[in-house]
């Protein structure tokens, strides 16, 4: 546990034969003798080549803003209730197609149809562009999004959603992927005819290899009253964990993503909303055992809901099995879900 | 029987400062101190995240 470069003697200077520390000049393989009588505190030893090491690393790009969370939100069970069963097709190497079929206790049943679309314009190993994604569903309501490639470094996106024949959302934003650095600029439901509208700029910097930091700015305008909202994030990235925070002057969150063992993950979060008046913390963590083709997700949080989801491919048919329970102890509430995949 | 009186005196004692603690950290209604509690649950969260050990679900079982 803890980093790569934690607790370790700094190794004799490889081939150079150059001592950093007292500038001396020594045959390869020979370490550099202490020519101080009083013993460096063992921190000192232990920091610099970490340091150096950092120094020497060039620094990456530190991904898209929204995902400085995820790791440890994918950790925790999604709820669901009911029943649904999915079915995928694929037609080509290009075109898939799919229904979504839910019966619900709590909410409205549902048919959707979904379809997307990949295109044949490779920017990497898995990642082809353009992409659109759309599902609609039986009364005509549609989710759709449209994401392209558009230079090494541009990606943009588009998405829409209507409620039967009203637009309800439509959004666009553009990604900029650096060297070291990412910035994102969303525009959402811009409407020039009733001067309305959202901007959202996100920029995300790596300042070392595992620390990166970055700045959310959203403004909103409708007619007759206009504000806008900042927060700052900071993401450190350890060998085996990464620690997330965002503060602003809604809230915070707090995040801690920590990879026990292949099998096992484990991710803790706190939300504070000053807005709200409330804070709440959550743990959960997630077993995957391949060789059973089991996932198991389980979560518990400080408003009394304890949650876990059971996913199990039944090979060798194409399908896949999804149970879902949560249980809210202070409001004495279960709801239950079961799901199957085909394809 | 003075001493089973202050052996009862003190378990009661005990049981109303938890039960009193335990009232105090549930409550809702103090923003602040609702935070303060979960800052400490989360540090909790984090402690325990940290010093799991690994183990593999898939070793075989000890023979006994």
């Amino acid at each position: 546990m803890g980093g790569v470069l934690a607790a370790s003697p700094p190794a004799p200077p490889p081939g150079a034969g150059s001592s950093a520390s007292l500038g001396l000049t020594v045959p390869p393989g020979f370490g550099t003798p202490s020519v101080s009588s009083v013993v460096p505190p063992t921190g000192e030893t232990k920091e610099t080549p970490r340091r150096q090491l950092e120094a020497e690393t060039p620094l990456i790009n530190p991904g898209a803003f929204d995902e400085c969370h995820r790791k440890c939100k994918d950790v925790f069970p999604l709820q669901m209730d009911g029943v649904r069963v999915v079915v995928n097709k694929g037609l080509s190497n290009h075109f898939q197609v799919n229904h979504s079929l839910l019966l619900s206790t709590s909410g409205e049943s549902s048919y959707r149809f979904g379809a997307t679309f990949v295109g044949s314009k490779q920017t990497g190993p898995a990642e082809f562009f353009p992409v659109m994604v759309g599902d609609m569903d039986s009364s005509g309501s549609l989710n759709a999004q449209i994401i392209h490639q558009l230079t090494a470094g541009l990606r943009s996106k588009l998405a829409f959603q209507t409620q039967q024949h009203k637009f309800v959302n439509w959004q666009g934003d553009a990604e900029f992927r650096g060297k070291d650095f990412t910035a994102t600029v969303t525009i959402g439901n811009p409407d020039v005819l009733a001067g309305s509208g959202i901007i959202v700029a996100h920029y995300l910097q790596s300042v070392t290899p595992a620390v990166a930091l970055g700045a959310e700015l959203v403004y909103h305008r409708r007619p007759g009253e206009e504000g806008a909202v900042t927060s700052l994030v900071g993401r450190y990235t350890g060998s085996n964990y990464v620690a997330t925070l965002t503060v602003g002057s809604a809230g915070a969150h707090a995040s801690y993503y920590h990879k026990a063992s292949d099998q096992l993950q484990v991710g803790v979060e706190l939300e504070a909303s000053t807005r709200l008046q409330d804070t709440s913390v959550s743990f959960g963590y997630q077993l995957d055992v391949p060789k059973a083709n089991l996932l198991f997700k389980g979560s518990v949080d400080s408003n009394w809901v304890v949650g876990a989801t059971l996913e199990k491919k039944l090979l060798p048919l194409p399908l896949s099995l999804l149970l879902c329970s949560f249980l809210n102890h202070r409001k004495n509430k279960v709801q239950v879900g079961f799901g199957i995949t085909v394809g | 029987m003075s001493g089973s009186n202050v052996k009862k005196g003190s378990s009661s004692r005990a049981m109303e400062w938890i039960s009193s603690a335990c009232r105090f950290a549930a409550d809702k209604n103090d923003f602040r101190r609702n935070l303060l509690v979960n800052l400490g649950l989360f540090a909790a969260g984090v402690w325990v995240a940290r010093n799991l050990s690994d183990f593999d679900l898939m070793s075989p079982q000890p023979v006994t």
